[in-house]
């Protein structure tokens, strides 16, 4: 009864499975370049494989289809149909088979997983098949290495991007994330790392980004990195950890719209404490520094602007809290031997502006008066160690009576100076 | 690195080869260190100064990394301090014991010469000026490495100690020290390559600070006035033995006493504050993974809760066994869904059965659906024959439900 209805309507939806892997075709064609690496089943040959969602979803489609797993729990295997529909994939028209090319057959072959995460962590193997490269850096990453460790929660293709209702986060056209995606973010990190988005939201790039959705701010991605993230407990993160701030923070344009300064990598690398961790970074980049990096004093999640009154580091006493991390003893005059990211001058710093100034003129003012003395000394020493040359001159000239003097008493004290050289 | 004073004016000539006793083992062994020191603080501390540059970091890197960098230049200067010290208390000795004058002070003199010999320069004299035991080059030399070792000392201090630093001057003295110890830096080494490198290698080879001599010529064209007092006997004399004996009676204890101050300052000055030299600033401190609770997925099937008191399930019965064989077996299509109208996932609606008719007739395995689609074999959701057959035995039996 079933397979009379099933062979039906193969030969019902023959055109329609034409129709879409012709579709898909062409859409492989627009979306050259976007993501994909390997070009998905799309050979336009009718295959047992070649079904049509509405046949997956006659049965897929229903609320509350489920099997069970091996330890008894079940796996929903009801898709809205809506959702896929609206997918980045349902909407260039992607066919379920494409993904769950093993079960195109009906009856389904036998499928079995010892729990729901073993089905995901199967099932999210389909993903490779079109997008191999992400998959590739997602092995580099600090998730791919917990599950390695057997830590079986950690994120997978699917916990982030969901298996069905994968939403698009790039513009097509320009490759920019899209102003959406910014907040989306956030939030799909959050799922697991809540605590830490809790402090984000707090932070000034947070707020900015989930209270006026500012496309500004960094996200978890922009530090973090997409796919392959690291492990950024390692002292390696930490080294580098001020040029990924300083990405944004260098940028005159972006840091113009605040009012922010774009000093302060280079002020910081100007101190003893980024002078340290600058020159680990390029020397022994995997050893541990205790010296500080931006985030120990800006905080790691929940940053505060400068001015904030509560946490802001332009409050001696908020500096102090973090200054005392590290230096427990320090008192209230410590926070100032930090020069807060300015330029010494007159306004800010001034007895380091001071004392810059006396050497900038003290060190020419001794220096050049030993080298005129040096110079004057050499050009006598010259002149009396080469007397045939100053006669010659002197014939010449028959003007200059001081040095004819001398020219005139060859044994005089000068001569023997020379000769001692 | 001369000493201020020297005991007897250059001590007499020795007659035969005709040399001058300049400077004694010890002020040569000082010179020594001291320019090792000086040498290894330059090597160290110029790179950290100008650390970014190409040359800096490759400085750097050849003496293994910053920190490395950094122990050298310290160990350099305690080495430094502890020549100083040795200066000091060698000063006071010559001053006090052998009553040496202090031929290293800048007198009047001095700015006298050194106009004499600009003169020279501009040919408005014939020679230069008569220099004595030390010339204006000279001191200008000693004073300015007393000078620099002091500010060194000082901003070095602040440096190695900014937490004691701040809790007595303004936190900006820490900043400003590094200011100052650069620039002093620059200083000392121009200085040292212009003015001691021209005055002592490049104009004429003076070794008497490694012989300690000097040669009566040399005398005649370096130190003409000192040599003049020598030989006129004006020269200071060395005071009588028992005179220094008793002097240096007297002078032993305060020296010891000034001595292991000032080596106790150093060891407080290099062991003050450890506060920043261990401590690792803390990482992220919220725990990392802190799942939300996902939302439920949407299909929980309800199981009955067992009611309490009812006979004991039978594990040849549709709850000891069948339900789940069916669920495993048949669900995908014959659960919620009822593919054809037949659902298998309770009791009642298997009993009640689908388009072809009931799934399960109580005693009649031959009436049931489910035994005849079985026993036909290739239903998606096929059991195995064993299965099939404990599903007949078991209807055949009054397909008990518990």
């Amino acid at each position: 009864m079933i397979f009379h209805r099933q062979s039906r309507r193969y030969t019902l939806l023959a055109a329609g499975v034409l129709f879409i892997l012709a579709f898909i075709a062409v859409s492989q064609v627009t979306l050259a370049g976007l993501s994909f690496q390997t070009e998905p089943a799309a050979t336009p040959t009718l295959s047992p494989l070649s079904i049509g969602n509405e046949t997956c979803l006659e049965c897929h489609g229903q609320p509350g289809l489920t099997m069970p797993m091996e330890n008894g729990d079940l796996l929903e295997v009801y898709v809205n149909p809506d959702d896929y529909n609206n997918s980045i994939h349902g909407e260039l028209g992607y066919a379920c088979v494409q993904c769950h090319r093993s079960v195109g057959e009906y009856p389904h072959p036998a499928y079995s997983a010892s729990d729901l995460r073993a089905a995901s962590l199967d099932l999210y193997q389909a993903c490779r098949g079109c997008h191999e490269q992400q998959y590739a850096l997602a092995q580099d990453s600090v998730h791919s290495r917990a599950l390695a460790e057997g830590k079986r929660e950690t994120a997978i293709c699917t916990d982030c991007h969901t298996a069905h209702a994968v939403r698009p986060l790039k513009d097509r056209t320009t490759g920019e994330l899209l102003v959406d995606a910014h907040v989306w973010i956030p939030q799909t990190c959050a799922q697991c790392h809540s605590a830490i988005y809790e402090k984000y939201q707090e932070s000034v790039h947070g707020s900015a980004l989930i209270e006026a959705g500012n496309p500004d701010v960094p996200t978890c991605i922009d530090c973090h990195g997409v796919h392959n993230i690291e492990d950024p407990t390692v002292a390696s993160f930490r080294l580098k950890s001020p040029q990924i701030c300083s990405k944004c923070h260098t940028d005159e344009e972006r840091m113009a719209k605040y009012g922010l300064s774009t000093d302060v990598l280079n002020t910081y690398v100007a101190d003893f404490h980024g002078t340290t961790v600058t020159l680990f970074e390029k020397i022994t980049p995997d050893a541990e520094t205790n010296k500080p990096v931006c985030y120990d004093c800006h905080s790691i999640h929940d940053i505060k602007a400068t001015d904030d009154p509560e946490r802001g580091l332009q409050v001696k006493e908020n500096l102090l809290i973090r200054c005392q991390l590290c230096h427990p003893d320090a008192t209230i005059n410590f926070p100032d031997s930090w020069l807060s990211h300015y330029i010494p001058s007159l306004e800010h710093n001034p007895v380091v502006y001071y004392v810059n100034q006396f050497y900038k003129f003290f060190i020419p003012g001794v220096v050049g008066s030993m080298v005129i003395l040096v110079a004057l000394d050499l050009n006598k020493r010259a002149r009396t160690r080469y007397p045939k040359i100053r006669k010659m001159e002197v014939t010449q000239e028959q003007v200059e009576p001081q040095q004819a003097e001398s020219v005139g008493e060859p044994a005089s004290e000068e001569d023997q100076h020379g000769s001692l050289s | 690195m001369a000493a201020s004073a020297n005991p007897a004016p250059a001590p007499s000539s020795d007659e035969g080869s005709e040399t001058y006793t300049r400077f004694d083992l010890s002020q040569r062994l000082e010179h020594l260190i001291m320019l090792v020191s000086f040498t290894i603080l330059a090597l160290t501390g110029l790179p950290q100064m100008f650390a970014t540059s190409t040359i800096g970091e490759w400085m750097i890197r050849s003496f293994g990394g910053i920190e490395m960098t950094r122990q050298i230049h310290h160990i350099a200067a305690i080495v430094l301090m502890l020549v100083s010290v040795f200066h000091i208390v060698a000063v006071l000795y010559r001053i006090i014991v052998l009553r040496s004058p202090l031929t290293m002070l800048p007198l009047l003199e001095d700015f006298k010469h050194l106009l004499h010999d600009l003169a020279y320069y501009f040919n408005l004299r014939k020679r230069k000026a008569y220099y004595g035991r030390y010339s204006y080059i000279e001191k200008v030399e000693y004073l300015a490495v007393v000078w620099g070792t002091l500010v060194m000392a000082i901003t070095g201090f602040m440096m190695w100690n900014p937490v004691a630093t701040a809790s007595i001057f303004p936190g900006q003295f820490i900043p400003a020290s590094k200011a100052a110890h650069g620039g002093e830096a620059v200083l000392a080494v121009l200085s040292i390559v212009i003015w001691h490198f021209y005055h002592v290698h490049i104009k004429h080879f003076n070794k008497s600070m490694f012989t300690g001599k000097l040669t009566r010529q040399e005398m005649e064209h370096e130190h003409p006035a000192e040599l003049n007092l020598i030989e006129s006997g004006s020269a200071p004399a060395i005071p009588k033995p028992e005179e220094i004996r008793r002097r240096q009676r007297i002078f032993l204890p305060p020296a010891v006493i000034l001595t292991i101050s000032l080596l106790f300052g150093i060891y407080k000055y290099v062991t003050f504050e450890e506060t920043s030299i261990t401590t690792i600033p803390p990482r992220e401190t919220v725990a990392v993974f802190v799942p939300i609770t996902p939302t439920p997925r949407p299909t929980p099937i309800p199981t009955p809760t067992p009611i309490p008191g009812e006979a004991a399930v039978s594990p040849n019965s549709w709850e000891g066994n069948y339900r789940d064989l069916f669920r495993n077996r048949c669900g995908t299509c014959h659960g919620f869904t009822a593919v054809g109208g037949l659902s298998l996932a309770d009791y009642q609606s298997a009993l009640q059965g689908g388009d072809s008719g009931p799934g399960i007739v109580s005693g009649d395995p031959e009436a049931s659906t489910v035994v005849t689609v079985q026993s036909a074999g290739n239903h998606p959701g096929q059991l195995t024959l064993d299965e099939l057959e404990q599903v007949i035995e078991w209807i055949a039996a009054g397909a008990a439900e518990k």
